[in-house]
């Protein structure tokens, strides 16, 4: 069958385009009406807005109203803290964990595969580990703690509001390890051996050469590890639905699981979905960050 | 001779005429073919032993009706109540028969349509009294009751107990001997373990304390919300007796509901507040006893409902083995060591296991009403805002007056005016 070179593209497009319109498009543009029918009054207004924003129960309240020195903070502001401990602990230490595998550990492959362990754990499964990572009976950190005699962290963290969202953080940490280790070690590969050499021959430490060659060179890996950290910590849910279920006192929770508490435990279909632009909302400008960069 | 020969003749055209007569039957007659087999998938909440208890009911069925088998699956109310509502949205179900002790729930699920009607299945009279109100909707039932646990009080060992010279308490004072006596015991980590998963352990403490010291009229108050909890009557239970119980260490830290019974077990807490269930749950039901609080004329008491999501493609099938499951079956179950009592008034109590005799008995001496779960009751989210809100108050007793003054702002039917 002929097709003219101007209907040959619409007919190849066509199928690949109803496939995103019925499962891309649509479910946007639902999950952007639904956030503002209210269906008290059937009409389309703020009231869901507001709603969520004002909400008072410490497990789906986004933004606390009282400022205390720890969690719960509300959804929004643990999300926010997850990115500031989170993505700078991922890209320091998954940097020095390349390096050090790269330059000074002999039969680094096994130890990289033993640190990428994390990735291949369903995420579900994680946060129970994470749960007994911290526990006092049969936890690591709180036996370490114990061992060294500070009693303030030989409990179980994750019962406590002090310590249960730090304890979510760092045990994410683990998970996450691998990817950033893989990406930097995968750019280290790319740093031609001359120019280190030449450092060397310049006098430079170990450190130096760090610091001045590989840091800088290393620049589009950290990009791409910052955002897609920022993306997982800003969307993450599994770890915590499976450690804390957002408590205590609400001192976990996030956006993702407020948005399904909504949606699967309150049956709020139209307040899930208002969370759900919420958080969009929030993870567009790194999206576009990060697709303004992909073009650079 | 002629008259021999006619009989032989006459006898060999009967046998002719039999055989003929056998001869087409055996031709057009087809045996009535073998009921088929249907598997029923049944999802219940039992794990563990529970569960092996639980199966034994659906053995015991299964010797009566071999035409059915049963694909058993695990799933906590708390995760049926996230799965379901979608599955019944999209008009399907995980199984044919579900059990949850969660009667809100199922009455919310059948006010939407989602649940077989069971009125014309269930007499009301046949079963505890009040047992079918959660699960009554403008009138009709919609589940089954299974059998009963209750929620005694403080479970200790005996050996235990007569090993330091230890006595159940009579008043509030001897209580607070007893824990000091307790904690004075070498290898005692806190005189009370306290139970935690996602956190209704804690909750039936609070609710035990509240029954105790505000009596069992408050906790329906409170689930009416015709009482809250930042009234001075309840927030002088915590604020008296429990937060200083708290604070003092007498409880543990929460531990997770199963390994806190083998610590306690071990000898590393002396008292454990949990449901009769933890009878079947012990090495040897024979050594452990319970005590309420003293002076307290309450005991929380639920049950496991059972339901026909309208989804099933076996509902009939379904509609007779619940029919028994909720008479002939809760005597199975309550015979094992469940740690059950049936709902079924017309079960025998001869025949329950023989340590739930003994609790049965304590709780009639005791003149102990039995009273709905609180937060079972109220349900819905307010359930698991309660769980956690105990959870903090447990590690966070400081808190208190915010604590109680969220729950009572969230409170469904106070928040709805």
């Amino acid at each position: 069958m002929y097709l003219s070179k101007r209907i040959r593209p619409i007919f190849f497009l066509l199928f690949p385009f109803t496939l995103i319109i019925m499962f891309v498009i649509y479910p946007i543009v639902a999950t952007v009406y639904y956030s503002f029918y209210d269906k008290n009054t059937g009409s389309l207004n703020f009231n869901n807005y507001m709603d969520v924003i004002s909400s008072t129960n410490p497990l789906y309240m986004l933004v606390s109203r009282t400022l205390t020195r720890t969690p719960p903070w509300g959804a929004l502001v643990h999300n926010l803290v997850w990115v500031l401990v989170h993505v700078p602990l991922t890209i320091f230490l998954g940097l020095i964990l390349a390096f050090l595998l790269k330059y000074y550990v002999k039969g680094s492959t096994l130890v990289k595969t033993i640190i990428f362990l994390g990735m291949v754990v369903p995420p579900v499964v994680g946060g129970l580990i994470i749960r007994f990572m911290f526990d006092e009976v049969v936890g690591i950190f709180p036996a370490i703690f114990s061992f060294i005699g500070i009693e303030a962290l030989s409990k179980t963290w994750t019962n406590y509001p002090q310590t249960a969202l730090f304890a979510l953080i760092l045990g994410s940490l683990w998970i996450w390890l691998g990817f950033s280790v893989t990406v930097f070690s995968a750019a280290l590969e790319s740093i031609p051996k001359s120019h280190i050499d030449a450092a060397r021959v310049f006098g430079a430490s170990m450190r130096h050469i760090f610091l001045k060659v590989i840091v800088p060179q290393l620049k589009p890996a950290i990009m791409i590890v910052t955002v897609m950290t920022v993306l997982w910590d800003m969307k993450i849910f599994d770890i915590v639905y499976a450690s804390t279920g957002g408590g205590p006192g609400g001192s976990t929770s996030v956006l993702a699981l407020v948005m399904y508490s909504y949606f699967a435990r309150a049956l709020d279909y139209y307040k899930s979905a208002t969370v759900a632009v919420i958080l969009t909302l929030i993870i567009t400008p790194f999206i576009i960050l990060t697709i303004r960069w992909l073009k650079d | 001779m002629r008259g021999e020969k006619r009989l032989l003749a006459a006898i060999v055209a009967v046998i002719a005429i039999i055989a003929i007569v056998a001869a087409i039957l055996l031709l057009y007659y087809k045996p009535p073919a073998p009921a088929p087999t249907v598997k029923l998938r049944v999802i219940g909440p039992w794990a563990g032993k529970e569960a092996e208890y639980f199966m034994t009911v659906l053995e015991e069925y299964k010797k009566i009706n071999p035409n059915v088998e049963f694909e058993y699956i695990i799933m906590r109310a708390e995760d049926l109540a996230k799965v379901l509502p979608l599955n019944f949205e999209a008009k399907t179900t995980p199984a044919d028969v579900i059990i949850t002790p969660w009667g809100w729930f199922i009455a919310e699920m059948a006010a939407k349509g989602h649940v077989v009607e069971l009125t014309g299945y269930i007499n009301k009279d046949d079963y505890v009294a009040g047992i079918l109100d959660p699960v009554t909707v403008d009138g009709k039932i919609y589940a089954g009751p299974f059998t009963m646990w209750l929620k005694p009080g403080f479970w200790y060992r005996k050996s235990f107990f007569e090993k330091y010279g230890l006595s159940e308490p009579k008043t509030w004072d001897e209580f607070k001997a007893l824990l000091d006596k307790i904690k004075g015991i070498s290898g005692i980590k806190n005189p009370i373990v306290t139970g935690d998963g996602v956190g209704w352990p804690v909750g039936d403490v609070a609710e035990h304390f509240i029954i105790t010291f505000a009596g069992p009229q408050a906790q329906l108050d409170l689930i009416e919300g015709k009482v809250k909890f930042t009234d001075p009557q309840i927030r002088s239970v915590f604020e008296n007796y429990l937060v200083p119980l708290i604070k003092n260490r007498y409880f543990s830290e929460p531990i997770e509901w199963t390994t806190a019974i083998e610590l306690w077990w071990k000898g590393e807490y002396g008292l454990y507040f949990m449901g009769t269930w933890i009878a079947g749950m012990v090495e040897d039901a024979n050594d452990i006893a319970f005590f309420p609080l003293p002076g307290c004329k309450g005991v929380v008491g639920g049950t496991d409902y059972v339901f026909i999501p309208k989804y099933t493609p076996n509902k009939d099938i379904a509609l007779e083995f619940v029919k028994w499951l909720i008479t002939e079956g809760q005597v199975v179950h309550a015979s094992t060591p469940a740690g059950k009592i049936p709902t079924w008034v017309k079960a025998a109590p001869e025949k329950l296991w023989a340590p739930m005799q003994d609790v049965f008995r304590k709780v009639k001496e005791l003149g102990l009403s039995i009273l709905p779960d609180l937060d079972d009751a109220i349900g819905g989210d307010w359930q698991i805002l309660f769980w956690d809100q105990m959870k903090l108050l447990w590690v966070e007793p400081d808190r208190l007056d915010e604590i109680l003054n969220t729950l009572t702002t969230q409170h469904p039917k106070i928040k709805g005016g």
